[in-house]
Order: structure tokens, then sequence, then C-alpha cells
């Protein structure tokens, strides 16, 4: 079966391919040599205005323009779903803007743009991840100025963010941080994984793709090469531990997969489904 | 003598520009540009630089960056050609060189003094694009770190000393340091400045020895 | 059974019909047109220029009128426009002294040479409801000099010739491009005004008046404010002088702030600077107040008041970029918040454990195995707090 959705026709005119200007993208393309060449390492870009709002993604966007081709096959996700609402108006943006082919299916894309959740289908060599961040720097909830926040990654000095996850565990006896879990990238960046469950984040350690990341508002890009070195901070008496669910998923029964709690009616009932809803679904077919 | 532009400046450059992500992205491995991209922009005969060189900087070039380009190198009006079709200017100084196009024998010696950026902001470093006349898998180079699943190997050529003894002393100072981009002829890889770099003895015919 | 939301595509459009059908209106009403708001909205038209830095009054127009009135939203529009235009040329410094005036004042000295110029200012209205606008009455066409004014020096050149002003000179290095670059903090004074310039109004004006209300107090005055038509030249190669492409209406405010002075430098006023696109005296007083209170740190004043704090002010000003990510909220965030809610469960079930209570979730459907919704008891919800 072929779900690759192949446009017919040019993109829309008007416009350049998919929308930013050469320069713009020059300019992006070459802080994301950079990024690729110091791991973790946020580099400021000259981030531009998108048609969407920041914090809907246009960081992730002028990534993704800035690396897709006419030939790519492009997947978007949001939550982990192709069919929430952000997820189809950015799909919707580049099929318009570059006439590319989109999947919802995760084997099948190029470059998969992603908010909030890494595919549970491990990514093969060649894939490109996009993600989208709100705030990239890890250490801004501890340290609001950037001047600061900016030395501190500069001399490695990362001692603030364990006090803080200490803390935690004084207080509540255990890291209370769930999502946008801190990570330390082949031993020396701590850097954010972008709000992604800490579920995702063993997905992160020695990928076989490669990982950007792009914060618009923020104006800042990095990146994880495939094969890099990615640990979750955490303490020696404390491991960093993943979430867990009483419950295989209500639809296709995965039992190791990141699952959406879902309300069903007033009385307090509820489900859990798989939140990767191609996953879900192609399990969903194998066993039917 | 004709320097030629891409024939299609978006996608051309697009794809030019995968391959170098790749190519920084998996260190070592090589890539080759395709054959519809050199035929359209082969440099003129008797140039120093390759396809593979030329098209780097045409797709990373512009007007907002300066190049450095090894006086050896700077042949058939490279230097010309290079500002009339990206609109980059010529670095007064390797110092302020976004790019610098080297031959390894360049970084030998009293080599001229590359931007390695600072400890605060790294990224604001010279990009290296070396001109090779060999480049192959398999050579006495083993390079290891991101991108690079166990150990790559790599050969390139005679008189490469100069410049893997510098690319190998990025680590000391990382995250400041210099990112280079290899090229010969339509070939080219890359060796970022996170890469480990160590060279074993080929008549040992063992291929690496991880540190 | 339940299957996972579909059809995003489909209510997405639905909803920009009905979007566009509400900003039209009933329909027996005449449709606005571009060029009555260009022509009877003018204010709101600077200032949808002014904030998404672009000068063209036509496109603002358009802006407002597809934003249905929303400023935020027309400043967002019109900036991503001005994203997708070429760069053609750089401009040379505007010259405001040979500003064609059309209102010019000084609350600093009573009179002034070329004259206090009221101008078209709502400043002496009385805030009555004109209900002769309800059944448009005709308006008077105002008294016009017969003559253009000269050109006005500026209220602050008088103080400069005296050397009660700081003097301020162009070093004639190139400034940093906002648009082109991320602001590297901390970044200089060329670089603060060019983002207060496009900052939010309300926000300016929000820390301007909090300065004057003692949050970093700099006594100000308002040296002079001018409003009126400056040319916009750029230089040509192979063209001897600039060359003039157009003229533009700008508001510019001076402020004269308190003395600083050391046992070096003999006590002199200092000055806040404000401008902005189109009739926007508001945006460039509070403009004003807001680099005079960030110059603190460079006077050698106690930064006590938020309004003084540089990363604080300048990271938050932009209402293009706090409108979408405060609007970001919207946005699904049911991964994150699964994770919190997992989380929270399991630190409520250790606490009761601890208190010798019952689990506040210990009939959760988490546990069935058949995994059907089986109602739980009330406790389960999370708000309710078990005594």
């Amino acid at each position: 079966m072929n779900s690759v959705d192949r446009r017919e026709g040019p993109p829309a005119d008007g416009y350049n391919f998919a929308y930013l200007d050469e320069q713009t993208k020059r300019m992006i393309r070459r802080g994301l040599l950079k990024a690729v060449a110091i791991p973790g390492y946020q580099v400021p870009f000259g981030g531009r205005e998108m048609p969407m709002p920041y914090g809907w993604g246009t960081g992730g966007m002028q990534l993704t323009a800035s690396v897709l081709g006419q030939d790519d096959v492009l997947k978007v996700i949001d939550q982990g779903a192709d069919d929430t609402t952000n997820a189809v108006s950015i799909r919707a943006f580049f099929e318009r803007v570059a006439g590319v082919a989109t999947t919802t299916t995760t084997t099948e894309a190029d470059v998969i743009q992603t908010r909030h959740r890494i595919p549970e289908q491990p990514l093969r060599q060649g894939q490109i991840l996009i993600f989208q961040v709100p705030i990239p720097e890890p250490l801004r909830f501890i340290e609001p100025s950037e001047v600061e926040t900016r030395l501190m990654h500069a001399l490695e000095e990362y001692g603030v963010m364990h006090v803080k996850l200490y803390e935690d565990i004084a207080r509540h006896g255990h890291i209370a941080t769930t999502y946008a879990y801190p990570v330390k990238v082949d031993g020396r960046y701590v850097t954010d994984p972008s709000p992604i469950p800490k579920f995702d984040n063993p997905k992160l350690h020695m990928a076989e793709s490669l990982m950007l990341f792009g914060a618009g508002r923020e104006k800042r890009l990095y990146a994880i090469p495939p094969y890099t070195r990615v640990e979750s901070l955490d303490f020696e008496d404390h491991p960093f531990e993943v979430q867990q669910w009483d419950v295989p998923c209500a639809i296709c029964g995965a039992r190791d997969t990141f699952l959406d709690e879902v309300i069903t009616d007033d009385q307090g009932g509820r489900m859990f489904v798989c939140s990767d809803t191609d996953y879900c679904q192609s399990r969903a077919e194998e066993v039917a | 003598m004709q320097w030629h532009a891409f024939e299609s400046p978006v996608h051309d450059s697009q794809r030019m520009f995968r391959q170098l992500l790749s190519a920084m992205s998996e260190p070592g491995t090589l890539a080759a540009v395709s054959d519809i991209t050199v035929r359209h922009i082969l440099p003129p005969a008797g140039s120093a630089v390759g396809a593979a060189g030329w098209a780097t900087l045409l797709t990373l070039c512009d007007l907002e960056t300066s190049v450095w380009i090894a006086p050896e190198l700077n042949t058939g009006g490279l230097a010309d050609a290079l500002t009339f079709h990206t609109g980059a200017r010529m670095a007064p100084s390797a110092a302020e060189a976004d790019f610098a196009l080297v031959l390894p024998a360049t970084l030998s010696g009293q080599a001229p003094a590359f931007r390695e950026g600072s400890d605060t902001h790294p990224d604001r470093s010279t990009t290296l694009v070396v001109v090779l006349a060999e480049l192959e898998a398999d050579g006495p180079w083993c390079l290891s770190g991101p991108g690079i699943a166990d150990v790559r190997n790599l050969d390139v050529g005679q008189g490469g000393e100069a410049l893997m003894t510098r690319l190998a002393a990025n680590r000391a100072r990382f995250p400041r340091g210099l990112d280079a981009i290899l090229t010969c002829e339509e070939r080219l890889t890359a060796v970022p400045r996170s890469t480990c770099i160590t060279q074993v003895q080929i008549e040992e015919g063992v291929s690496c020895m991880l540190p | 059974m339940y299957v996972a939301v579909k059809g995003g595509e489909q209510a997405i459009a639905n909803a920009h019909r009905w979007l566009a059908d509400r900003r039209r209106g009933e329909r027996n009403t005449p449709e606005l047109e571009v060029t009555q708001v260009e022509q009877q909205l003018r204010l709101a038209v600077a200032r949808v220029m002014a904030e998404a830095s672009l000068y063209d009054p036509e496109l603002a127009s358009l802006a407002i009128k597809q934003a249905s009135g929303d400023m935020v939203e027309a400043v967002f529009l019109l900036r991503a426009y001005r994203t997708t235009l070429p760069r053609l040329a750089e401009t040379l410094p505007l010259d405001t002294s040979s500003m064609r005036i059309e209102r010019r004042i000084s609350a600093a000295y009573k009179d002034i040479p070329g004259g206090q110029v009221l101008g078209p200012t709502y400043d002496y209205t009385h805030r009555l409801l004109d209900f002769l606008q309800l059944a448009n009455a005709e308006v008077d066409t105002p008294a016009a000099a017969e003559q253009r004014l000269a050109d006005c020096p500026q209220v602050l050149e008088l103080l400069d010739a005296e050397g009660l002003i700081e003097r301020e000179a162009d070093d004639g290095s190139e400034p940093y491009d906002i648009t082109r670059d991320p602001p590297d903090f901390p970044v200089d004074r060329a670089t603060r005004l060019q983002m207060l310039a496009r900052g939010d109004e309300g926000y300016l004006l929000a820390l301007g008046y909090s300065t004057q209300r003692g949050y970093g107090r700099n006594h100000p005055f308002a040296g002079e404010i001018r409003l009126g038509n400056v040319e916009v030249e750029i230089a040509v190669e192979e063209h001897e002088g600039p060359v003039c492409i157009g003229e533009i209406e700008i508001s510019e405010c001076q402020m004269i702030n308190q003395f600083g002075g050391s046992r070096e430098v003999a006590p002199q006023f200092t000055r806040g600077y404000g401008l902005a696109f189109g009739h926007n005296e508001r945006k460039t007083m509070a403009m004003a107040l807001v680099d005079r209170a960030l110059r603190a740190e460079e006077l050698g004043e106690p930064v006590t008041g938020p309004a003084q704090q540089a990363e604080f002010v300048l990271a938050h000003a932009d209402s293009v970029e706090a409108a979408g990510f405060v609007s970001h909220l919207k946005l699904p965030h049911y991964v994150d918040f699964q994770s919190e809610l997992e989380l929270l469960r399991r630190l409520r079930r250790n606490h009761a454990r601890r208190h010798g209570g019952t689990p506040p979730d210990a009939a959760d459907s988490h546990a069935d195995a058949d995994n059907t919704s089986a109602p739980v008891g009330s406790n389960a919800a999370l708000g309710e707090e078990h005594s």
C-alpha cells in the first residue's frame, strides 16, 4: 500500500519554493551545519516571521523550509497525531508552497516535523526529524537572563540544574519534570529536548536519524546528530525512569507506547490509547 | 574562463545542502555531487577547485558571508566569479572569514589564524572548504564521535597530516574549533569539530584503534 | 468504540468560512473599503505600520479590515508580509530637522523658534461622544496657513548650543539589524531603539508610566514632539548627492531628563528618544521614557524598576511574539498534560500512603485489566482534594 499523497501541479504561484527566500534559507542552512558540528549548542539565527503565529511551530517550519526538497516526502505530527489541527495546518502549508508529497506513514517520510513527540517506530538513517521548540534554553526557568545562561553553557556550569532536580526529590520524592526533561548531549551541552514526554528521551540516544530543533520566537536552532550520546540528567540514587501505564492501548493493545488518556463520559470513565496515531493504526491493521 | 552557477539555483542548492548536512551529520561518509549538477557547474579546465568545492561555495555563500581563498587556489578568476555569482565578499584576513577555501598545506607551519569562535559563541567560526587531490574511505585516519556509530576511516591522501592534525586539535578546544568540508573533484565529506581523530598505521593492517 | 479524532482539515476550512462571514457582517450594510480605513482610521493605520515595521498605509488598512479591527492581528498580518519583501536599498538616516511640520510642541519652553504648532490633535477635545457623527454630519474645512512653515530647529539643539544637554553624535558605525539577526544581549542603544520602535504600544505605555510612578524615575520633560513628513533618501552609485524616493509621515519625541554628571563630567540633561511611523504620539512618548530608563546602567544609575531591565523589557516588547506564544496555549498539549497527570496521581498516591488514607484514585480504571471505561468514584476527579 502506498500512502504517500502526491500533489498534482506546481506549488502556489507568487511564493518561493517552500515559502522562504533563498537568502533566508542559506542563513538557516549555515546555522544548521554549525548546529550539527556542535551538538546540543543553541545557534542564534535570524528567525523570520512566518505566516503562522510564533509559538505554533514557526521555528520548526523555517527549518523544514530550509531542508525540504521537491522529491522529499513530508510527515507532520502534533502530539504524535497526523490529524491534530496544527499538524493539518502545517502539512497543508507545505503542500501549498512547496508542492511536496506528504504521508502519515512514518517509514515513508524523509522529513518529519513534530511537536511534542518522537514517533514510536524507530527512525532510520537518512530520515530527518524536526522538532518545534517553544523555549530552547533548558536553564531559562532557573535563570531568566540570556546573558547569564549563555555564560553558564560556556563554562559548562550546570550545577543549578542538578540543584533544581534535587529539590524536586526532596519535596516530592521524585524528579517532578515529566516533559521537556533536560538531557546532556555528547557529554557537553545540557539541552532542552523540546516538550516531548520524558518517555521519548531514550529515543534521542544513539538514534539513527538526524534530529534538528527550531525555536522561531526565540530565534535559536540546534541539533543532535545521529549516533550521538544523549543522557537524561539524573542521580545515582534517583536514576532516570520513564512513564509506565498499567493498561495496554485500547485500540491496538500496545504495551510499550506513550498513551493518551481519553475521557469517555462525564462519570469519570476513561480509556488509554496510543498518542502515535500512525503506529497505532498500523498495529491495529496487522492485528485485524 | 567560465565559472557557472547552478542551473536551477533553488533546487540544486537544496540538494547540495542536504548532502552537506548529511556529510556533517555523519562525518567521514563520502558523497558525490549529482551528475546533472556537476555537468552544469564543472569548474573551468585547469582550475584547482573541483565541482564539489565550487558547488559548496555556491550553496552556502551570499552577500552576508566573507570568504578567504588560499592564494594557490585563486586561479582562473575564482574569487571574482564567486563574488559575481553569490555576492560573497572576500575576507580581508583569515580571522574574518566565514568560509575559507584551503589546501591541506594551508594548515601547515604558520597557518592563517582562522576564527574558532568563542566559548559563548562557538558558532562564530570559520568553516574550511578543503580541496584535496585524494579522498577515499578506509585510510589511515580513524574518526569517531557524534554521527559515527562505531568508527569510520578516511584517506585524505599525501600531505594530509597538517590538515588532520589541525582538525584533531579541535577536540581539546571544544566547543571552539574549525569545521571542515573536504572536497575532491565531485566527491565530498565533512569533519566537524566534534569528531575525534586518531591515526592508525596502515602497515599493521588493523583498521582502527580507539583511544 | 472510540476512534482517534479525524477530519481536522474540514473543520479548519469550515472555521475559516465562518470567520469570513463574521468579518463581512450583515450583507445589507455596505462593505468597508480599504480606502475608508486608510482615510478615516488613520491612527489605527499608523499604529499597525509602526509595530509591523512597514510603511504602507494601503496594506496596513487592508490588514485592519482583514483582521476585523484586531490591531495585534493586523500587525502580525503586515509583519508576515514584510518578511517576504526583498531588500532593494538602504536609506540614508532620516533628517527630522527638515521635517515638513504638521504638529510640533515643546513642554519645556513657553515659546520656541518656529512656534508651537498644535496641528491635528485630540489633546484639547472634550471627550464627549459626538452624536452628530452617528448621522455622518458634514465636516468643515480647516484653516490653513498660506505658506508652509519654515524648517524648525530642534528644541534640544538649542540646549545643545549651551552644553546643557548631552551631545549625541553619529559615530558612523553600521547599526545592528534586528530584522536580520537575533538580538545578542546585552544590546546597544541603536538595537534597543529598533526593538522599542516595533514594540507594542500598550506595553511601552505601561512601562513608561511605571517610571513616572517611581519604578526607575528619571524626571522627564517633553522637550519636543513633532509630527510631519520627511523625505526618504538613498545613495545611488554614479549619482552625485542623495536621491529622494518619497516622503513618509513620522512622529518623533525627544524627552529631556534629569541631569547626570560626576566628578569629571559637569551636570547636564540627558535624553530619551522615540520615533514611529505615522501619527503615533503616545507611542513615541512612551518609547522615549523607556529608552531613557534603559540607559540607567550606562549613566550609572541604580537599576530598581522593571523598565530599566533591558533583557526583560526588550524580550517581551514585540506583540507578534507575545501574542503568538500566549495563543499557542490553545494548541493541544495532551501529551505534556498526560505526563503531568501521571505524575500527579503517583504523588497523590504516595501522599495518601504516607498519611494512612485511601489513595485518591484507588478505584482508577487505570488498573482495570479489560480497560473498559468503568465509572469511578467522584473522588477520582483531580481537582477534588480529599480531606
